[in-house]
């Protein structure tokens, strides 16, 4: 798996995407889209992120970026 | 604005496809070795349509030409946010990626799209990308267009270099899934 931008967090992302590997190939994608169990190792990953992105002025990039891509939602998260 | 475009098939299936293309920047592609983070920002799934949505924070380390970095200056760093979508009933995968640094001369604009071919939709995936490329310095045409084409001849590499990354990332993974497959068995036998 790939490296977090935080080398700090590079252990707790591994058992996240670990976790979320599992779930996204054994049930994600047979049918059961019902529940996410890895969501308490997410928790703890972003909060080890969330630090650094604020540190680097990462997350008012994102704020900016996130405001211009709405209308990706409208279209991507129909059917 | 310039516009870069590919196409291609893998010859595995959706499934596999859509399971390796979250560990494409792993240690098993020594080919985009430009990608030094994979950073999940957010995942939901959307309770009407059971569409998984994904943000995703890329850092690489390699960014823009030298004579671009020299020109408008900067580090060697550079961040790319990226949204997708995995519709698991219709079987698409929709990745939308925009950079974040750089981002007030330059906009790249990419979206790539994964779904199981028509011709042989079990076993073989089509793949596409496309890029949208536009310089935004004020002034001179001429230092947009170079900036332009620089940046969509950096991208074909990349993109090359990310197809044959990715075909080692499936081939490993469908090995390492039948390993597992074999060990369960043989558990199962004992």
């Amino acid at each position: 798996m790939a490296a977090s931008l935080a080398p700090e967090c590079n252990e707790i992302k591994e058992k996240y995407d670990t976790c979320f590997l599992k779930w996204y190939s054994e049930k994600y994608l047979r049918g059961n889209t019902s529940s996410n169990e890895c969501e308490e190792l997410f928790s703890k990953y972003k909060a080890c992120l969330s630090k650094t992105l604020k540190e680097k002025g990462i997350d008012t990039m994102l704020d900016d970026v996130r405001k211009g891509n709405k209308e990706l939602d409208a279209e991507f998260l129909k059917r | 604005m310039k516009v870069f475009s590919s196409a291609c098939t893998f010859n595995y299936s959706w499934e596999e496809v859509s399971t390796a293309n979250w560990r494409k920047y792993c240690p098993w592609n020594d080919k985009s070795t430009h990608v030094v983070g994979v950073d999940t920002l957010s995942r939901t799934i959307d309770s009407r349509t059971g569409i998984l949505r994904t943000e995703r924070l890329i850092t690489c380390s390699q960014s823009v030409p030298q004579w671009v970095s020299s020109l408008f200056g900067g580090d060697a760093t550079s961040h790319v946010y990226e949204v997708s979508y995995v519709d698991p009933v219709s079987k698409k995968v929709t990745m939308s990626s925009s950079n974040l640094t750089w981002s007030n001369v330059l906009n790249v604009r990419e979206t790539v799209i994964y779904k199981p071919s028509v011709s042989n939709p079990a076993s073989i995936t089509d793949f596409n990308q496309e890029a949208k490329i536009t310089a935004l310095c004020g002034g001179w045409q001429k230092i947009k267009n170079k900036v332009e084409e620089a940046s969509v001849e950096r991208f074909s590499q990349n993109a090359i270099r990310g197809r044959e990354g990715f075909e080692a990332v499936l081939e490993m993974s469908r090995r390492v899934f039948s390993e597992q497959r074999e060990l369960n068995k043989e558990k199962l036998q004992i």
